[in-house]
């Protein structure tokens, strides 16, 4: 199955705010932790909405986050 | 694996057995006659069926309660949505060829069990789609 061409920095925006986990982000945005792991990994697009309170967690824009045809930074 | 997609597992496995079983003991003809034996077999499932379901799912949450109580995102609502929409395509096709087996000398009872097969491969659809869904992540 061929990966959706939203990319994204979750990973390495977890890594920056002290090593957050999947779980503790999946808590704060309302998604499950197997969710966040989904979009993390690219299977899974999240909605707007969620997207942008991703971004929001992360103290970014959403375009820091999530970008559209490019590979992950 | 999520409480979710266990949960999918338990109702994929436990349909196709229990329906297995009962359609052992359904004659395959155009002219069945549903007797007590039938009957018995059909509230005999069913039981063994609810029984199946709630032992599992409880044995699962027991294990993983956080996971259990945790509600559906919005990843859960669009494989639920998507696995219910195959299951209604597959339960309409294959109920309304149930139906048409009058055409054919079918009597009630063959009708009656075909929309019965109807509905239990259309569960399996619907609970196969959403292991296949959480397997591939979306």
């Amino acid at each position: 199955m061929a990966k959706t061409r939203i990319t994204n920095s979750i990973r390495r925006l977890r890594f920056e705010h002290g090593e957050m986990t999947q779980q503790e982000l999946a808590e704060r945005v309302g998604l499950t932790r197997q969710t966040i792991n989904a979009v993390e990994l690219g299977k899974y697009s999240p909605s707007l909405e969620a997207a942008f309170r991703i971004a929001e967690v992360f103290g970014v824009s959403l375009t820091e986050v999530f970008r559209y045809g490019e590979e992950e930074r | 694996m999520s409480f979710r997609e266990k949960s999918a597992w338990i109702s994929l496995v436990s349909i196709g057995f229990v329906g297995f079983v009962f359609f052992l003991h359904v004659p395959w003809t155009l002219t069945p006659v549903p007797g007590p034996d039938t009957a018995r077999a059909l509230l005999g499932c069913l039981v063994a069926l609810v029984v199946i379901e709630i032992v599992a799912h409880a044995v699962v949450a027991i294990r993983a309660p956080l996971d259990a109580q945790a509600p559906k995102d919005e990843r859960d609502l669009l494989i639920e949505l998507r696995a219910i929409r195959r299951a209604a395509y597959v339960y309409a096709a294959l109920s309304m060829s149930a139906v048409s087996l009058l055409h054919l000398g079918a009597n009630g009872g063959a009708v009656g069990y075909g929309v019965l097969l109807a509905l239990v491969l259309a569960e399996l659809v619907n609970y196969g789609s959403r292991v296949l869904s959480y397997r591939r992540g979306r």
